[in-house]
């Protein structure tokens, strides 16, 4: 087991969650240090995008979620988000009919006007390609660029844990690595990263640690430098031959 | 069961002997109140099928009561046509209720539920401003007089005889349907269309034939009433009445036949003895209505239905018993299902891009792969949700067409769901039933009058629904309401819904979801079982433990397109689909 | 004739989009076909007429009364009608219970003010013009709410929240938007538009309680045919079915008019259940 997380900035607990009657989650268990950048690994299926859903107060869940002191096992996605966690949900889902900064400001809704100006201009300044089409309706994006004002709305509170779900989910690979960098570059401004991510080998190079997670379940942590990872991912993912 | 049986029927016989009985009080006003009961109910009787049971939200059934009235009520007069027996009359205003039940019906075969109840609405408001207009026919705002009808069901006792007579074959005829398949056909039409569709069950014909027969009914309440009034306005047919039949029904409890009788002699009689009340009786009904849906939305026949409040059993294992499937599924040697270069995009969205594919009998045969491979999309292709724009589908060599998703269950594909599609309100022996809703021969008809052909029907659907639930290892809670039951439950029920069908395919859409690894051992025992007794099981599963334990062959897809298939112990070795899998 | 179809028709044309903007500005916040917008109509010339006729208020702050008093009812309609019942498993519990409401809300005003329509009092003190004020009102009124609107949905960020709830309010939802406090706006601004819809063809249509359904049916019409939350559908489709109605009412008998609109919106419909600028169904399996 890994000693050398850092304090832990979200601390979750025995967390089970589900769809109505159906469990997803069973007695999830995880940590995250403030500036670690965590993968999340796991086959479809698994239960990952749930369990950001729990963490972030999208789907009613039980169990414990201590994040930055606080306890939110009960907040609403309002909550969480106020509390300095922000939930990216996939498939960059941004508001096409609005225009991209407008966009950026909903994303800092509730902030003062100033400040939210300045953070949105801020979050924008990370991805070049859609600052020049900052008036332009997010429609006419194309799905990588939406992916990366998605990001950029995730950005725009200054969040201290951003969750981040299949961002490189549909791109080309180059933009890919466009979004994942700006994770990296993120881990600088001491931002935590949780990162669902389908493309392991990626998400391994961009990671600190890792968890996998199989039929509801966390079944590896580890450090991402760790040796025979990938066969233990392997394994962990058939839920045989161990 | 039995029990059960025997309560319903002690209360329905209580209230008959009252209301036989009613005449010896000599109060001729309570006579005119349980008159107007009688005639509500005739119209509520068969607005409870539509509203009770397939659930369309139709709340301006005042407007066939409306037309019924002036129906009966214009003909009986001769002042437009030659003057009529009361009694045609009223043979001709239950033709005019069919027809508008129709034509009100129409739209709840396509509109979203606030659109239909909309419609109903308007409907309600043109035929009172009709009334209003038409001055030559309706006398307008002036009136007509009623109809009276002569001897023997003359005003007064006789014709209360005469309403209750017809209340009384209402009851019996709209119970008899709530206990055929037609009434659980409804029911899946109210609670889960999708199953209902799978099932075979073909929702316009069904829809129609209830919009007719209610619309027809509350033609004749219409009748009725106007000789009741003796003199008709149209500020008789207020938007009261509406509510006050929807509230009845709502307050007795959907799917059910007593509770909402009760509701309607509850609101019919209540204003009466509460007379400093009546000016608000809408206002409480309305109050009544909000309360119902905010906190008791299973109304009197919940609350009556104590055998569902009592606790189950706290731990309860399922046992499949795989040894019977042979017996119940009865399937003959051979068939193949062959997908041949089937295409299919959503927008610019390739889903599946020329996927050829087959299927054999006797075989369980397992589809994986990552989110958006198109596991998900082929099951609804080959079960008619989808419509490809390319490739066609053929069922042991002869072309299995595209689209219609409710004639699969003639062709023997059964299926079940990623979300277990339950009829909540009804037991699970009822759900089950379901499955195999299109072995029935009877027709609508003979289900209303309990004709011997309705009776075989119900005896063989029952007996091989308890087979198939004692198959999957559910026979104990056949009495149950479906959803008391645990997710895991409802999985396994849903199984036994499809073998109803004794399906020559079966397609199960991630079974294992949500299931214990022990349940998934059960599960996967009895999708073997099942495939020896000579069904195809097509399954799609996350599980690759699963897959690889009970599978005989394997195909994997990737972005529409197959990756691999051959045996699990090839598909385990497959460089490429672990690392489909893993992503890398 | 035809001066009096047109000024008759575009009014009324008026009132049914304002009613026909009520459903859609409930709609966009909460994906909530609401029963109320015809009540709130209802409630508008019946309070406008208490305030000013029977207790002697000037006009503009009877005006203002009654939107405040739209506003405070529609607050209570998502509170007590539609909060309770999105929580619910069960859809659709929302018709029956704003229906509920509605019907609640109508009967009391029935009980207190009475079933018979009352005059609406003349908001301006001149003569009946060759264009009244009867008529120009309620115009101008659809015209003010759709400016208004207009510039709410472009220019204001709580504007641009209700179009990112209406476009995906599980996305809204993540980004943390504070949704139930912009449900509950949206049912106060659409209280003020209904209200004021009531108000402002209040000569017109009288104070009268049986309004609601009317304007319910009538208002609900060109959403239906326009697309739910399409405002300019509403407009258009407003007033032409004005037109149309007070056309064949002097042309043909308002026998006609009410069954050609009824008979136009079901074969629309049945043609085209999202409306003809609506867009088509969800995934069912």
């Amino acid at each position: 087991m890994p000693t050398s997380a850092p304090e832990p900035l979200l601390q979750v607990r025995g967390l089970s969650a589900g769809y109505g009657k159906i469990g997803v989650l069973n007695g999830i268990d995880l940590t995250i240090g403030a500036g670690e950048i965590v993968a999340l690994l796991g086959p479809n299926g698994a239960g990952k995008t749930t369990l950001l859903k729990a963490v972030s107060g999208l789907l009613p869940r039980a169990g414990s979620v201590q994040f930055a002191g606080r306890d939110i096992s009960t907040a609403s996605p309002r909550q969480t988000v106020d509390a300095g966690l922000v939930h990216v949900i996939e498939g960059h889902r941004v508001f096409t009919q609005l225009t991209v900064f407008d966009n950026l400001l909903l994303a800092g809704y509730g902030l003062k006007r100033g400040a939210l100006e300045r953070q949105a201009e801020e979050a924008l300044a990370f991805f070049p390609e859609i600052e020049a089409k900052r008036a332009d309706k997010a429609g006419s994006l194309s799905g990588g660029q939406q992916q990366m004002l998605a990001v950029a709305q995730g950005l725009v509170r200054r969040p201290r844990l951003l969750m981040l779900d299949e961002p490189s989910a549909g791109l080309s690979p180059v933009l890919v690595d466009r979004v994942l960098a700006a994770a990296a570059q993120l881990r600088t401004n001491g931002t935590a990263v949780l990162l669902v991510e389908q493309l392991i080998e990626k998400a391994l190079a961009l990671a600190d640690r890792v968890y996998a997670l199989a039929r509801g379940s966390i079944v590896l942590e580890a450090q991402t430098g760790e040796a025979d990872l990938s066969n233990r991912l392997e394994r962990a993912y058939f839920g045989s031959g161990d | 069961m039995h029990l059960r049986w025997l309560e319903g029927r002690v209360t329905f016989l209580l209230l008959a002997i009252a209301a036989i009985g009613l005449p010896l009080l000599d109060d001729s006003y309570a006579g005119v109140i349980a008159t107007r009961a009688c005639i509500y109910w005739i119209l509520i009787a068969g607005l409870n099928l539509v509203v009770g049971y397939a659930g369309q939200i139709a709340i301006g059934w005042v407007a066939l009561l409306t037309l019924g009235a002036y129906t009966t009520a214009v003909l009986t007069a001769g002042t437009v046509t030659p003057e009529i027996s009361p009694y045609l009359a009223l043979v001709a205003s239950a033709a005019i209720g069919a027809v508008s039940g129709v034509i009100v019906g129409l739209p709840a075969l396509r509109l979203r539920t606030f659109y239909f109840a909309m419609t109903t609405l308007g409907f309600a408001t043109i035929v009172t401003q009709i009334a209003l207009a038409w001055k030559d026919v309706t006398g307008g705002g002036m009136g007509t007089p009623g109809p009276v009808f002569p001897w023997p069901f003359d005003p007064g006792w006789g014709f209360y005889y005469f309403c209750l007579i017809l209340a009384a074959l209402c009851t019996w005829m709209t119970a008899n349907i709530a206990k055929s398949r037609f009434g659980r056909s409804l029911i899946a039409i109210r609670d889960a269309e999708v199953a209902a569709e799978a099932s075979g069950v073909a929702k316009p014909a069904l829809l129609m034939t209830v919009f007719v027969l209610s619309g027809a009914l509350a033609g004749i309440s219409g009748g009725l009433f106007a000789s009741l009034q003796s003199y008709i306005t149209p500020d008789a047919f207020n938007f009261d009445l509406s509510v006050l039949f929807f509230i009845a029904i709502l307050i007795g409890g959907r799917g059910s036949i007593l509770g909402p009788l009760l509701g309607t002699i509850l609101l019919t009689v209540l204003p009466e003895i509460a007379a400093p009340l009546v000016a608000w009786s809408t206002f409480l009904y309305a109050a009544l209505l909000l309360l119902i849906v905010l906190l008791i939305p299973g109304g009197i026949a919940d609350m009556l239905d104590y055998r569902n409040r009592r606790p189950l059993q706290q731990h309860r294992e399922i046992v499949p018993q795989p040894a019977l499937l042979p017996g119940l599924l009865d399937r003959p040697d051979g068939g193949t299902l062959a997908l041949s270069n089937v295409a299919l995009a959503f927008g610019g969205v390739r889903a599946i891009d020329g996927l050829s594919l087959d299927f054999h009998s006797g075989e369980v045969h397992g589809l994986i792969g990552p989110n958006g491979s198109g596991k998900t999309t082929t099951l609804n292709v080959i079960s008619g949700y989808y419509r490809p724009q390319a490739g066609e589908a053929r069922l042991n060599g002869a072309v299995l067409p595209f689209g219609a998703p409710q004639k699969r269950a003639g062709f023997r594909i059964a299926r079940t769901f990623q979300t277990p599609r339950l009829i909540g309100g009804a037991s699970v022996l009822e759900n089950v039933m379901l499955g195999g809703t299109i072995d029935g021969r009877g027709t609508f008809a003979e289900s209303l009058l309990t004709l011997p052909r309705h009776r075989r029907d119900e005896h063989m659907l029952r007996e091989r629904a308890l087979q198939a639930l004692t198959a999957v290892g559910l026979e104990t809670l056949a009495g149950v309401r479906a959803d008391r039951l645990q997710h895991s439950e409802l999985r396994f029920m849903e199984i036994a819904r499809a073998l109803t069908l004794k399906p020559a395919f079966l397609m199960l859409d991630e079974p294992a979801a949500g299931l214990s690894a022990e349940e998934i051992r059960r599960l996967g025992a009895l999708i073997k079982a099942i495939s020896r007794a000579g069904t195809g099981v097509l399954l799609v599963e996350h599980h690759a433990d699963l897959i690889f334990d009970i599978c005989d062959r394997v195909t994997v897809l990737n972005l529409g397109k197959i990756l691999a298939a051959g045996t699990p112990a090839e598909i385990r070795s497959h460089r490429e689909v672990v690392s489909a899998y893993l992503g890398a | 004739m035809l001066e009096s179809i047109v000024s008759y028709g575009l009014a009324v044309g008026a009132v049914y989009a304002l009613i026909g903007i009520t459903y859609n500005v409930m709609f966009t916040a909460s994906r909530v076909f609401s029963f109320t917008a015809g009540m709130l109509g209802m409630l508008g010339g019946v309070l406008g007429a208490l305030f000013i006729d029977r207790m002697g208020m000037p006009a503009i702050v009877g005006l203002l009364l009654v939107l405040a008093c739209g506003a405070v009812i529609g607050v209570i309609t998502e509170i007590v009608a539609v909060r309770p019942v999105l929580r619910s498993i069960e859809q659709h519990l929302y018709v029956l219970s704003t229906l509920a409401f509605a019907l609640l809300v109508a009967q009391f005003t029935a009980i207190e003010w009475g079933t018979d329509a009352s005059p609406f009092p003349r908001l301006i003190p001149i003569d009946e013009g060759l264009l009244d004020q009867k008529f120009w009102i309620p115009m101008l009124a659809c015209a003010a709410t759709v400016l208004g609107l207009e510039f709410l949905y472009r220019r204001t960020l709580i504007g641009r929240a209700f179009l990112a709830i209406a476009e995906d309010s599980y996305a809204a939802r993540a980004l943390g938007l504070p949704e139930v406090r912009l449900r509950l706006a949206s049912f106060a601004l659409a209280g003020v538009i209904g209200a004021l819809a009531g108000f402002a063809g209040g000569e017109m249509l009288l104070a009268f309680f049986g309004n609601q359904s009317i304007l319910n049916f009538y208002g609900f019409v060109p959403v239906a045919l326009g697309g739910m939350g399409n405002n300019r559908g509403a407009v258009v489709g407003g007033l032409l079915l004005g037109l149309f109605q007070q056309a064949a009412n002097f042309l043909v008998g308002g026998i006609f008019a009410s069954v050609a609109v009824f008979a136009v919106f079901i074969v629309v419909l049945l043609l085209r259940p999202e409306g003809f600028a609506g867009a088509s169904g969800a995934r069912r399996v």
